[in-house]
């Protein structure tokens, strides 16, 4: 299994576990996940992102069979064309996390276009987490909303020649973003790790509006347990073909790794 | 029991994980269930939701809950149907009473009710409730957020619960915000003020997974040893199971979903507990509390 969303490193509000390469592998282990997408979860905060995003470098270095790093950049801090570069061809990061809410801007910004731009020339692939935590569960410092689908789906629009990832979403079948022939291209993929396998069942709906090739495995560890999104999969009405792309084959194509 | 869906052969709702497989990638076997359920473990889901009538899809949509219950191998739902319009009006709750006990007729053994009342109503609402318990085999009693459970119009609610030896089911949660949508919202510490009040009690915090700050409620109810805490929600932080059961002890935990169905069953299966615990969690608290009163 390929897991999309996965984290390493701190997060300000909350204590991690799992959150070294060596145990966020043992985790992985433990559930069977072969490989996973890895970004700094305390770059969402730090102010200087480039700082996390060198931790996770340190951390994956000797991982790199296992852990797959992704960049986190905000496109409003100095320096971001810079560690963009060094992330892409120093770090060898084959993708990014944008956190426009956390980062204070919107996704139509200018910035934010050139660095989705620039990621795409680069060949990397775009995740973009819709929400981190469950804002119910809020610090009393910050209220960040999630990021509404709207703009995501301006963004995929704008950008036909990016490739995205949207992790930690749910409510897609209510957007053009899960619906048939919206007109969208076909340049995103969605994660499941929020959608639900029984009772209204989105995973199943985005199958049949988008098709199981844009439908990819996550688990928000270690933010959120592995199992939730393990289950789903299991319990989930579809054929074991259908099973293995969204386990596995859809990412190790979009991510160019070879099986 | 589960009909296999080929053979339509009954099949125990243990079997489920173990009969789910997956495939094999890179040598790897197809990933198994992780933990299980242990064998035996009766699964109770102490807080799950039946349909308003006035949804046209209601009879599809609780009979999607009961198959998820059956995927997912929960042996027993603890159901309530709310007004969606709150504050509930007496003619309004006791519709939604009508219904529950319509649901535990059809679907017998899987469905048990609580009883959802508006305890501004007075009266009505203890009457209700001795109805519902009494002659309908009601199993407990869910509370939302008319009144804080600190109010005194809760308390006659919380003495008749006492005398019929039923459990309530209390709508909690505690945010760092003001909620303008649920001004008298209850959270860990006021159940935990009444608790040691009504020390006789059986009073559950609902969703642990669903009401804002899950570590400041655990810390909330530590000093409330009669008060219990409920798993469900969909938020899947890891780490909220293990936190609750080292803070309150595994014995004051029940496992439940509030139709939040995979992330319900998914965050119990994750915990790092023994299955001991994980059993009692399951379910075990929860007969102990049905045993009270005799409900099966």
């Amino acid at each position: 299994m390929i897991d999309v969303n996965a984290y390493l490193g701190h997060f300000a509000f909350r204590q991690l576990r799992h959150n070294t390469a060596v145990g966020l592998m043992r985790l992985m282990d433990s559930r069977r996940i072969e490989r996973a997408v890895v970004s700094s979860a305390s770059a969402i905060t730090y102010r200087n992102a480039q700082s996390g995003n060198e931790e996770v470098a340190a951390e994956v270095k000797t991982h790199r069979d296992r852990l797959i790093p992704f960049a986190v950049i905000n496109p409003f801090y100095a320096g971001w064309e810079d560690d963009l570069k060094i992330c892409r061809e120093e770090f060898g990061m084959k993708g990014l996390r944008l956190y426009p809410r956390w980062h204070n801007c919107r996704l139509s910004d200018r910035a934010c276009l050139d660095l989705v731009n620039a990621a795409a020339e680069r060949r990397m692939v775009i995740s973009i987490p819709i929400r981190v935590e469950d804002s119910r569960q809020r610090s009393w410092l910050v209220n960040v909303p999630d990021l509404p689908l709207e703009e995501v789906s301006e963004l995929v629009k704008t950008c036909p020649r990016a490739q995205f990832i949207l992790l930690n979403g749910a409510g897609f079948v209510n957007s053009p973003l899960g619906r048939k022939e919206s007109g969208l291209p076909a340049n995103y993929f969605i994660e499941i790790s929020r959608l639900t396998a029984v009772l209204a069942n989105e995973i199943g709906q985005l199958i049949n509006n988008l098709g199981p090739e844009r439908i990819v495995f996550g688990t928000g560890m270690p933010f959120n347990y592995p199992d939730p999104a393990l289950v789903k999969l299991e319990v989930l009405e579809a054929s074991e073909e259908v099973k293995q792309q969204i386990r596995w084959r859809n990412a190790a194509k979009l991510l160019g790794i070879a099986v | 029991m589960t009909l296999d869906r080929k053979t339509r052969h009954p099949m125990p709702r243990r079997a489920f994980f173990r009969t789910l497989g997956v495939a094999s990638w890179a040598g790897l076997a197809r990933p198994p269930a992780a933990q299980p359920w242990p064998a035996g473990a009766k699964v109770i889901d102490c807080h799950a939701h039946l349909h308003h009538h006035s949804r046209p899809s209601w009879q599809e949509d609780d009979r999607k809950l009961i198959e998820a219950a059956d995927k997912l191998g929960i042996d027993q739902l603890c159901c309530s149907i709310l007004t969606p319009r709150r504050p509930s009006t007496a003619e309004g709750f006791r519709e939604c009473s009508q219904w529950v006990a319509e649901a535990m007729r059809r679907f017998p053994g899987r469905v048990l009710g609580y009883c959802y009342v508006n305890p501004g109503y007075g009266r009505e609402a203890l009457a209700e409730i001795r109805r519902c318990v009494e002659e309908r085999g009601f199993m407990g009693v869910k509370l939302y957020n008319e009144y804080r459970v600190t109010e005194p119009v809760v308390w006659p609610i919380i003495e008749l619960t006492i005398e019929l030896r039923v459990p309530i089911l209390h709508h909690a949660g505690h945010a760092h915000y003001f909620l303008e949508d649920q001004p008298r919202i209850s959270d860990g510490g006021h159940l935990a003020e009444v608790s040691r009040r009504y020390p006789e009690a059986m009073l559950i915090c609902a969703h642990i997974g669903g009401g804002g700050d899950w570590e400041w409620t655990i810390k909330a109810l530590r000093n409330a040893p009669t008060a219990y805490l409920d798993t469900s929600g969909s938020v899947t932080d890891d780490g909220i199971i293990e936190m609750a059961a080292r803070v309150l002890g595994p014995d004051r935990l029940l496992f439940g979903c509030d139709n939040s169905m995979t992330a319900g069953v998914g965050k119990l299966r994750a915990a790092d507990l023994s299955a001991e615990d994980k059993q009692k969690i399951l379910g075990g608290n929860m007969q102990r509390l049905l045993a009270r009163r005799g409900t099966r």
